[in-house]
């Protein structure tokens, strides 16, 4: 599977992937709302640049190893491919949303002021590197420092690995993507002063100072926390018919002794009357 | 037919708005009639019509199992009623879900595109399984009517027949759905309150959906008593409340039984958010209608026993509001944006239950639903009041319908005169993001809405010889002002300074165009506007330069922006022009264009702390 990897310590902050994207996928300039401030994602722009005023954090869809996305969507608009990209499929939605509340990332944006709307997001450059247009991700060929770059998972891992261990001082010794919700394709690498736990909506959904109770695993895949209920359904349905049908033959049986019993007594009563 | 009808006159006119809402929506997309937005991507629409509604159904089920199944006979006077309640139900979900779907003419693509790993489409699938079979439960109701016809009595025996499979099926269908619909939720552990999360939220679900069901089934039967005059069915509810007691403590114990064994009690006690919508929704939903059940229904009046099921209706409904993204926004707001439903959401969601009660009161009026008629109490005429409707609008029934069609197309009407074009343009963008001015000249304009202002010398442009329209004026969709870059054409950015339409407007500043056009310069049709000798200076009327609500803010301290601000980042292009072009560059400084042969482990961005002065220190924000 192919992914990509980011070192915070290397952007620059220059812009060029999110240039780069708009040209590539031929997005449409901004329509700016307020939302946008806070992490620079919209319909027409699936790639940002933050910065704190030390680092700068490129964000783009994670592509979840397992993604929540895709076992969610109803009608499998969001599949994953064979290079690890999660795609869309327009004419299969059917414009529910329920990707962008499901994303542990909040990644998925939306037309809001089409009249025919579409989940926008990035799709890794996915139709033109099949296609053979390009060799790899508009975002990370065009990256001036090699902050991001592009390759198989695995390698991109070990590469990480190599940093942080080469520099300890430097690097958090985490590499974020390697395994929370259930790993993604795109890593990143950050410096000591600069933790990017953030970026996952888990981490900042609890009042602070508390502990989470009952929640799933940081690590455990989306999909994995409705398994139990999915896998429920059919006992659940079965189960409720066939205890239904039962309690209905009791109780109708019941009610027929009954009224026999009754019948039978009014008889002995006629015949002693 | 007085209650009944004034009850139907409030309910055509919401439909009214309502329908002119619906046009909106559909012509002009969810941005402009909803606050949705992409962090908070389900709102009132989910939450109440949906998830709300499908809740609110529920007395279909548990009433068919206790009449059909339990043989509790005492409660078949309302079997029909709350099956049809429930049937209506289900449609007006579907409504209320088309509304909210973005592309809704797909939503028969669950039928063909499967996806069963989707708690979503397992809810879909039994709701469109469920209403079939509500609708085949309710056809002997309709069919009766006809008794002559040959081919639809053979219909109605045959479905008369298959009764109990049918109750049966439709009550495993029901379990389904209902918990499914909390299994939704599962998948978002990090949006809801540790309150609401829990492994088994499918079960919660479905138990409250059960209490629900009961406490629902009593509103509708005193409201229709209410409404038609009939006389209370006291036995009826008297057994209905015992039973949604029982549900109710069963209900309870299971919630602060799930709170506790997860380890989540320390949040019930912790003041915030999501703890005090925690206990409305409890005391709502159980407490308060538990201490009125608790009541014998012979001391109990009428109205408290309809209050504590009411509170209790709107207690569940509450619950679902608060799962489908009402706590949501207590663990987003550090990187979100806050949610309330718009007018135009409220006015959707009422239209849906407006009509499905209209539907209702039809079928109640014209088929079988009671087993006695509605008209039974009502006195229909009233000789001796003077009506004065009656004279103008003819006889009775024509009265009504005359009323009726007239509210209707009168909140029709005036809404879609209320929904103004300047507000469906440019609701959700942002005003002028002017953020910071230096003495009163130089603006910080913050075209791209990233929180970083560029330097304007204000006067230096007056000075220029330009009107203020020259910048101010040209209207473009989602734009209200000329861009910087209709002179500056190397920039690629759009302004908001100048809101035309709002001072022309009668809701706003409700100006004469003379007021500020030169009437003398102007004559004929086609001058020009923006022409300097036709506009008035913005000076006129504000003494000030600076406009109300344009969100400047005078520094007193003189702080110079950085290079990387003025040329809005884009460093690179430059450089790489300058390489291309200049061949002697080229020999010097071969590394012009490669950021990072400079710029090594430092970020380029080392502004004065001052400028950013009410940003949180650390915060992450768009580069611009």
């Amino acid at each position: 599977m192919k992914a990509i990897l980011t070192d915070i310590t290397k952007c620059i902050g220059c812009n060029e992937c999110v240039k780069a994207c708009k040209v590539t996928n031929n997005l449409p300039p901004d329509k700016p709302r307020e939302w946008q401030k806070t992490d620079g994602l919209s319909a027409s722009n699936w790639t940002s640049v933050l910065h704190n005023g030390k680092y700068n954090l490129r964000k783009q869809c994670r592509h979840c190893v397992e993604p929540a996305c895709v076992s969610v969507c109803p009608v499998g608009a969001l599949h994953k491919t064979e290079t690890g990209a999660v795609v869309y499929d327009s004419d299969k939605c059917l414009g529910c949303r329920y990707c962008m509340m499901a994303c542990p990332y909040g990644i998925p944006r939306y037309d809001w002021d089409e009249p025919v709307p579409y989940i926008k997001k990035c799709i890794l450059c996915y139709h033109k590197i099949k296609d053979g247009t390009i060799s790899q991700p508009a975002c990370t060929s065009a990256c001036p420092t090699g902050a991001t770059i592009y390759g198989e998972r695995d390698e991109l891992l070990k590469e990480a690995r190599q940093r942080i261990n080469a520099e300890p001082d430097k690097y958090l010794d985490t590499i974020y993507g390697e395994k929370e919700v259930g790993g993604t394709n795109v890593l990143y690498i950050t410096a000591k002063d600069c933790p990017l736990d953030f970026l996952l909506y888990y981490n900042n959904r609890i009042e602070k100072g508390k502990e989470l109770a009952g929640m799933p695993d940081l690590n455990e895949a989306i999909p994995i926390t409705t398994k139990w209920a999915m896998g429920a359904v059919p006992f659940a349905f079965l189960g409720m018919g066939a205890l239904m049908s039962g309690i209905y033959w009791v109780i109708n049986r019941r009610n027929k002794l009954q009224s026999e019993n009754q019948k039978e007594n009014q008889k002995q009563e006629d015949e002693n009357g | 037919m007085d209650r009944i009808n004034k009850a139907k006159l409030i309910l055509w006119t919401i439909l009214g708005i309502a329908g002119a809402v619906a046009i909106t929506r559909f012509i002009f997309g969810l941005g402009v009639t909803t606050n949705l937005t992409d962090n908070t991507p389900w709102g009132f629409w989910i939450g109440f019509d949906v998830m709300g509604g499908v809740a609110l159904a529920g007395g279909g089920f548990v009433i068919a199992a206790f009449n059909y199944i339990f043989g509790k006979k005492i409660l078949h006077p309302i079997a029909r009623a709350a099956i049809l309640t429930a049937f209506l139900g289900y449609v007006a979900v579907a409504i209320g879900l088309l509304f909210d779907l973005g592309l809704p003419w797909n939503i028969w693509h669950m039928i063909i595109y499967w996806n069963p790993h989707s708690p979503l489409f397992e809810v879909g699938w039994c709701v469109m399984l469920y209403l079939t079979v509500l609708t085949l439960e309710f056809t002997p109701v309709v069919l009766e009517k006809y008794p002559n016809i040959k081919l639809l009595s053979i219909i109605h025996g045959f479905l008369y027949k298959i009764r109990i499979p049918l109750v049966i099926l439709g009550i495993m269908l029901s379990t389904l759905h209902q918990s499914s619909l909390g299994s939704l939720f599962l998948a978002m552990p990090y949006r809801l309150h540790p309150l609401w999360y829990s492994p088994i939220i499918p079960v919660i679900f479905f138990f409250s959906a059960i209490c629900l069901g009961f406490m629902m089934v009593m509103v509708e039967s005193m409201t229709s008593s209410y409404l038609y005059r009939k006389e209370q069915e006291i036995h009826i509810l008297g057994k209905i409340k015992k039973y949604a007691s029982y549900m109710l403590i069963f209900y309870l114990f299971v919630r602060f039984a799930d709170i506790i064994i997860r380890g989540a009690g320390s949040f019930l006690f912790s003041f915030s958010w999501g703890m005090s919508l925690f206990w409305i929704e409890i005391l709502l939903s159980c407490i308060i209608p538990l201490i009125i059940f608790s009541m014998p229904i012979k001391k109990i009046k009428i109205s408290i026993l309809y209050f504590g099921a009411f509170i209790g209706v709107v207690g569940v409904v509450f619950n679902r509001l608060n799962v489908g993204g009402i706590t949501h926004l207590n663990n987003l707001t550090e990187i979100g944006s806050f949610y309330f439903p718009s007018l135009m959401e409220f006015s959707i969601s009422a239209g849906v239950v407006s009509a499905a009660m209209l539907i209702f009161f039809y079928f109640v009026e014209n088929f079988k639903v009671w087993e006695e008629s509605p008209f039974d109490n009502l006195v229909i005429n009233k000789a001796s009041k003077f009506n004065s409707f009656k004279v103008y609008l003819g006889s009775n029934p024509i009265v009504n319908r005359t009323k009726f069609s007239f509210s209707f197309i009168f909140a029709f009407g005036l809404t879609f005169a209320l929904i103004s074009g300047g507000e469906i343009h440019s609701s959700g963008f942002d005003k002028s993001p002017v953020t910071k001015a230096r003495g009163a000249d130089t603006l910080l304009i913050d075209g791209n809405r990233d929180g970083y202002g560029v330097v304007f010398a204000h006067v230096n442009h007056q000075k220029l010889g330009y009107t203020c329209g020259y910048c101010h004026h040209i209207n473009k969709p989602d734009d209200k002002a000329t861009g910087c870059y209709e002179c500056h054409d190397d920039m690629y950015l759009i302004g908001d300074a100048f809101r035309h339409d709002w001072h022309s407007s009668s809701s706003g500043a409700n100006l004469d165009c003379f007021k500020c056009h030169n009437k003398s310069v102007s004559k004929g049709m086609n001058f020009k506007f923006s022409n300097k000798k036709a506009t008035h200076i913005c000076q006129n009327c504000h003494n000030k330069i600076i406009p109300l609500d344009s969100r400047i803010k005078i520094l007193k301290t003189y702080k110079s922006l950085s290079y990387t601000d003025a040329m809005h980042s884009l460093c690179i292009n430059c450089h790489e022009q300058k390489l291309h072009t200049d061949s002697l560059l080229k020999q010097i400084k071969p590394n012009l264009a490669q950021c990072s042969k400079c710029h090594k482990n430092f970020s380029v961005f080392k502004k004065d702390k001052k400028l950013f002065q009410g940003k949180k220190e650390n915060k992450w924000v768009v580069v611009p």
